[in-house]
C-alpha cells in the first residue's frame, strides 16, 4: 500500500534517526502504478505494482555511503542505516564534499488527484477500448498504453530537512498503423484521469496514420524541418542531459562551458526549468528536499546558468537551484522540467512558410556522437511528410539525421504558441512547442 | 517460500485463473564509482518481492508487491486475475501456451570469489589504481572508473506443477579516458564502453580484467585521439571488433528476431521488425559465414539461467544458420503463432515485472580467420574498436553506430589512427556485405546489461559472442 506523504516523512525521519554518522539523509518513494498496454487492437499486457523503498546517505566527515532498501521492518531498516554508515566510514575523503543542505522553505502544491486512484483496471481497459475503436473503425490496428500513476517522495535529514509531497499521473500513448506501412501517433499526459480523452486521442493517431499511407523515398540532404512539440521535447531532453547541469558544465563537456552571457542559440529561443509551474507535473523539491527554483537556462539565445544541486553549486559558487538527483549521483544535478517559451507561431503558418521541407511527427532512438556539440543521430517516424509550397504534401518515409541541436536551435525561424506537456516513463516533463528550423541534416533513409 | 508461492497460486487459481505463476526474487547489488580520483558512488541496496502473472477469462494480469506478508500475497494474486478480467474487454482470441512439463529444480551460476565478501578497501583500492593510471596521462582530462555486484535470488512456482529455485551473482567493470581539447571530448574505454565488461561470475572475472594493467594503454590511445585524423567519408570495407559486433548482433539480429515485436506487441514503443513469420526459413539474414544462436547455457555469460521467467529450461537455438533465417527468440504464448514451442526466452527484470521476449546469449558463430591474418587480407579498409554511439529505426532496418576509434588499413597493414569512426546501412544488406569472421581464438562473450525494452521499461541483462569480422562496401563518415 502506498504510504502518503507524511507516512513517508515520517519514515524518512525515522530513518535519519538510525543512521548513527555525522550527518544523515533518507529518501523515501512509495508508488502504486499500473500500466495496461494494448496492441494489434486487444490488450497484451496490464500490470500493476505497489512498492516503498528507502535510500539512506551517511556522511562521515568528508566520506559519504549509501543503502537502499524495500525492506521495513525495523530489524532490515536499521541494517540499511548500517550498511550506509559503513560503507561512509570507508569510503575516501571526497575534499569539494560541503555537507548536507540545511533546510529551506518548500512549496507543496496539491498535485495528487483523486480520480487517479479511481482509474482502475476496468477503467484503464475501457479507455483503452475506445482508443482502439478509433483505429479498428478505420481497418488501421491501435498499439500503445494507459497508464495510472500515484508517487510520495520525502526527504529528511540530521540537519532538519523534512519535506514530502505526492504525484499523480495518467498517461497515454497511441500508435495507429495502416497494412501499407502508414502510421500516426498521439499522446496524453495529465495529472487527473478527467482530462483525458481517449477517443480523441485515437481519433488523432488514426487520422494521422491514413494521411502517412504510401510513404516515398526522399533523397538525403539539409532541409528546412517543421518539427511537432514531440519531437522538440527529444531534443530538448539531450540538450538538458548533455549541456545544462552543472557537472558537464563544470567538466568542458557542455555547449556552455566557458560561454556563459554569449548568444549560443536563436534569439527566439528561450529555455528555463521550472517544475513550479502549473502547467507541469512532478515534485518541487528535488532528492535532496531543496526547492526546485525556477531557472532560466537560455535567455533568447544568450547562456545563462547550468542546473545546481547542493555539491555543485558550493563547488562552483552558484545558487542551489534544487535539481539534485538521488545519492550517489554519477550524472551531476539534472533539469527535470525544461520548457521552451512559446513563440507566436501557428504550426499551420509555419508549414505555410516553407516551401521545400520535411514535416517531422516524432524522433525514434535517438544517440548523441558528439556531447559537446549536441550531434545527436535518430530516426524520424510515425507521420514524416514533405512540405511543399506551404502544404503537407506526400509522405516519406522514415529519415535519419545526424545533427547538432546547438546548431539547429541556432537556425529557429518561428516558434510555436501553443505548447504540449510531454514527459518520460518517470518523473518530471518538458514543455515544447512546435519549432521551424531553416537547416537540418538527414544522412540517410530506411527502406 | 514454497508455502508463500503456493498460497499465491492458490489464490489465484480460487479467483479463476486458467494459469497463473509466481516469482519471489531477491536482488542485492553494490556499485562503486570514482571519478578523477574522487569516490564519487559506494553504495548497497536490496529489493525484495513478489510477482503474480495470470491467466483469467483468455487474458493476462499481472501484479506484485513488497510485501511478503500472507494477506499482502494473497490480495496480489486475486489483483493479477482481476486484471486479466479487465483486459478480457478487447480479447478476440483467448492466450494459448506452448505445452510445458512441471519441473522441480535448482540451479546456480558461476562464482568462484564472491564478491559480496572482498573488503571495500581492497575493490577501492583497484579502482583508484587504474582511475591514477588513466590520469598520469596529461591529455586524459577525465578518468572514470566502476564496478558493479548483483546477486539475484529467485524462486518460480507456477500452476502446472513447477517450482525451480535459482541463484547467480553478476560482477562488472570498466575504465574509462575522455581528452578534451578544443571542444571536442574523445573516450576511450576498456575492456568495453558503456560501464565496460559484465559477467556471471565472481571477483576473480574482475581481477582477470587487470583494470591497472590496462589503464595505461587506453589513456595513451585517448590522448592520440586528439591529433588523429578524421574519419573519411565514403563506401569502405570496414572490419569491426569483437565489442562492437557484438552490439551490432544485440540491435540488428536480436531485437528484429524477438517474436513479441515481430507480431507487434512492441510497436507503440521500441517497435516492430522488418521480418515476417513468413521469413522464417526463407530469408538470406545474411552471408555463408553468418551463423548467429541464441544460448542460455554458456557458463558465466549473462545471458545464462537454468530455467526462464516462465519456467522453460534453457536452450540452445539456432537463429541464423549459414545465412539462412531460421528461428525467432520466443516465448510459450508467441511459439504457439509459429506451430513451435518456446525455446526460452522469457526473463523479466525483477519481481515487479512480468517477462518479454528477451535475447540470451545471442552470438555470431566464429569463422575461420585469424585477426592479423583477415587485416593482412584487407586491402584498403577501417578497423573499427568500441562503440560509442548506437541509433536503429523503429524496425530494426536502418542502423548507425559511432566507434570510439578507428585504424585506417592500407594495403593489408593497420595503419593511422581515425577519430570519431561511425557507419551506416540496412539490416540484411549489412549481413549479406559480411564476407569474413575471425576464429574462436578471438571469440569472445560480451556482456550487455542494459538493454531496455517494454513499458514500464525493463532493463535485461543479456550477451552476445562475437569475433571481429570483415563487411564489404559500407558507408563510413555519416555527417562527419
Amino acid at each position: 500500500m502506498m504510504l502518503t506523504a507524511e507516512q513517508a516523512r515520517e519514515l524518512a525521519r525515522r530513518a535519519v534517526g538510525l543512521t548513527h554518522a555525522d550527518g544523515a539523509e533518507a529518501l523515501v518513494t512509495s508508488e502504486d502504478a499500473a500500466l495496461t498496454r494494448f496492441a494489434d487492437n486487444r490488450i497484451h499486457q496490464n500490470v500493476a505494482e505497489s512498492d516503498t523503498g528507502i535510500s539512506v546517505r551517511a556522511v562521515v566527515g568528508k566520506r559519504m555511503g549509501v543503502a537502499s532498501t524495500n525492506r521495513l521492518d525495523d530489524t532490515s531498516l536499521a541494517a540499511c542505516c548500517e550498511r550506509a554508515v559503513a560503507a561512509a566510514r570507508l569510503a575516501p575523503e571526497d575534499p569539494d564534499f560541503r555537507g548536507l543542505p540545511s533546510p529551506v522553505e518548500v512549496m507543496t502544491p496539491d498535485r495528487v488527484h483523486p480520480s487517479v486512484r479511481a482509474f482502475d483496471a476496468s477503467a484503464r481497459a475501457e479507455a483503452a477500448a475506445a482508443i482502439i475503436a478509433q483505429s479498428a473503425v478505420r481497418d488501421l490496428t491501435a498499439a500503445g498504453t494507459v497508464s495510472a500513476t500515484e508517487y510520495t517522495v520525502a526527504v529528511a535529514n540530521s540537519l532538519g530537512v523534512d519535506v514530502g509531497m505526492g504525484v499523480s499521473t495518467v498517461r497515454s500513448t497511441v500508435l495507429s498503423m495502416s497494412a501499407n506501412g502508414g502510421s500516426g501517433w498521439a499522446s496524453h499526459l495529465s495529472g487527473a484521469a478527467g482530462d483525458f480523452s481517449p477517443t480523441a486521442l485515437g481519433d488523432e493517431a488514426a487520422l494521422l496514420a491514413l494521411r502517412s499511407d504510401g510513404a516515398v523515398s526522399l533523397d538525403p540532404g539539409v532541409y528546412t524541418v517543421v518539427l511537432a512539440p514531440e519531437a522538440v521535447s527529444d531534443i530538448l531532453d539531450f540538450l538538458g542531459y548533455l549541456g545544462l547541469g552543472a557537472k558537464p558544465y563544470a567538466e568542458e563537456s557542455s555547449f556552455l562551458s566557458g560561454k556563459i552571457g554569449q548568444q549560443l542559440l536563436s534569439p527566439l529561443i528561450s529555455i528555463t526549468d521550472d517544475a513550479t509551474s502549473a502547467e507541469t507535473l512532478g515534485l518541487t523539491f528535488d532528492f535532496e528536499g531543496m526547492p526546485k527554483r525556477r531557472t532560466a537556462l537560455i535567455d533568447a539565445g544568450v547562456g545563462r546558468s547550468p542546473v545546481t544541486d547542493s555539491y555543485w553549486a558550493a563547488k562552483l559558487g552558484l545558487p542551489n537551484t534544487g535539481h539534485a538527483l538521488p545519492a550517489p549521483n554519477p550524472y551531476g544535478p539534472m533539469p527535470m522540467n525544461l520548457e521552451i517559451a512559446a513563440g507566436d507561431a501557428r504550426i499551420e503558418d509555419m508549414i505555410g512558410a516553407v516551401k521545400h521541407g520535411v514535416y517531422v511527427t516524432r524522433f525514434h532512438y535517438v544517440n548523441v556522437e558528439d556531447p559537446v556539440r549536441a550531434i545527436l543521430t535518430g530516426m524520424t517516424r510515425d507521420g514524416t511528410f514533405l512540405i511543399e509550397d506551404g502544404r503537407l504534401a506526400q509522405p516519406v518515409k522514415n529519415l535519419r539525421f545526424t545533427q547538432s541541436a546547438v546548431d539547429a536551435l541556432n537556425a529557429v525561424e518561428a516558434v510555436g504558441e501553443k505548447r504540449t506537456l510531454i514527459g518520460p516513463e518517470d518523473g518530471g516533463a518538458n514543455l515544447a512547442p512546435a519549432l521551424l528550423l531553416s537547416n537540418w541534416e538527414f544522412t540517410g533513409q530506411t527502406r | 517460500m514454497r508455502e508463500l508461492i503456493d498460497r499465491a497460486l492458490q489464490a489465484a487459481s480460487s479467483a479463476g485463473a486458467s494459469y497463473a505463476d509466481v516469482r519471489v526474487v531477491h536482488t542485492t547489488q553494490e556499485n562503486l564509482s570514482a571519478r578523477n580520483g574522487v569516490v564519487e558512488g559506494v553504495s548497497t541496496s536490496e529489493s525484495l518481492g513478489i510477482g503474480v502473472r495470470a491467466i483469467a477469462s483468455g487474458s493476462w494480469g499481472f501484479a506484485a508487491t513488497s510485501s511478503l506478508e500472507s494477506d499482502a500475497v494473497v490480495d496480489v494474486a486475486r489483483q493479477a486475475v482481476a486484471i486479466a478480467k479487465a483486459s478480457a474487454l478487447t480479447t478476440r482470441t483467448p492466450v494459448e501456451l506452448s505445452a510445458l512439463p512441471a519441473y522441480n529444480d535448482s540451479w546456480e551460476g558461476p562464482c568462484r570469489i564472491d564478491p559480496f565478501t572482498v573488503s571495500l578497501d581492497e575493490k577501492l583500492d583497484l579502482l583508484l589504481a587504474a582511475d591514477a593510471a588513466l590520469r598520469a596521462e596529461p591529455a586524459v582530462k577525465i578518468a572514470k572508473g566502476a564496478l558493479g555486484f548483483i546477486r539475484v535470488e529467485k524462486t518460480f512456482g507456477s500452476t502446472i506443477g513447477s517450482f525451480i529455485e535459482q541463484k547467480y551473482t553478476e560482477s562488472a567493470a570498466g575504465i574509462t579516458a575522455y581528452a578534451i581539447e578544443d571542444g571536442e571530448i574523445l573516450p576511450r574505454s576498456y575492456p568495453n564502453s558503456h560501464g565496460g565488461q559484465a559477467v556471471q561470475g565472481g571477483w576473480e572475472a574482475i581481477l582477470a580484467l587487470d583494470l591497472p594493467g590496462n589503464a595505461v594503454r587506453v589513456a595513451e590511445q585517448a590522448a592520440g585521439l586528439i591529433s588523429a585524423a578524421p574519419c573519411p567519408s565514403g563506401t569502405k570495407t570496414i572490419v569491426i571488433d569483437g565489442p562492437q559486433l557484438a552490439l551490432q548482433v544485440h540491435e540488428s539480429i536480436g531485437h528484429p528476431t524477438e517474436l513479441d515485436r515481430v507480431l507487434g506487441d512492441e510497436a507503440a514503443f521500441a517497435g516492430t521488425s522488418f521480418l515476417t513469420l513468413e521469413d522464417l526459413g526463407v530469408l538470406q539474414y545474411g552471408s555463408e559465414h553468418v551463423t548467429v544462436t541464441s544460448d542460455a547455457t554458456i557458463p558465466g555469460s549473462l545471458g545464462s539461467f537454468g530455467y526462464d521467467d516462465e519456467g522453460v529450461p534453457a536452450q540452445r537455438d539456432f537463429i541464423v544458420k549459414d545465412g539462412l533465417f531460421t528461428g525467432f527468440l520466443s516465448s510459450r504464448e508467441s511459439a504457439v503463432r509459429i506451430g513451435r514451442e518456446s525455446n526460452g526466452c522469457m526473463r523479466a527484470d525483477g519481481w515487479n515485472r512480468t517477462p518479454l521476449v528477451r535475447m540470451t546469449t545471442l552470438s555470431l558463430e566464429p569463422g575461420g580467420w585469424s585477426l592479423p591474418d583477415l587485416i593482412a587480407d584487407t586491402e584498403d579498409g577501417i578497423y573499427m574498436e568500441t562503440n560509442n554511439s548506437w541509433s536503429i529505426d523503429d524496425r530494426r532496418l536502418n542502423f548507425q553506430f559511432a566507434c570510439e576509434i578507428g585504424w585506417e588499413i592500407k594495403s593489408g597493414e593497420l595503419g593511422k589512427m581515425i577519430k570519431n569512426p561511425n557507419y551506416t546501412g540496412i539490416t540484411p544488406q549489412f549481413w549479406n556485405s559480411c564476407d569474413a569472421v575471425c576464429s574462436a581464438d578471438h571469440w569472445q562473450v560480451w556482456g550487455i546489461p542494459n538493454c531496455g525494452k517494454g513499458e514500464p521499461m525493463q532493463v535485461a541483462h543479456v550477451a552476445h559472442g562475437a569475433a571481429p569480422a570483415r563487411f564489404r562496401d559500407v558507408q563510413v563518415g555519416v555527417g562527419r
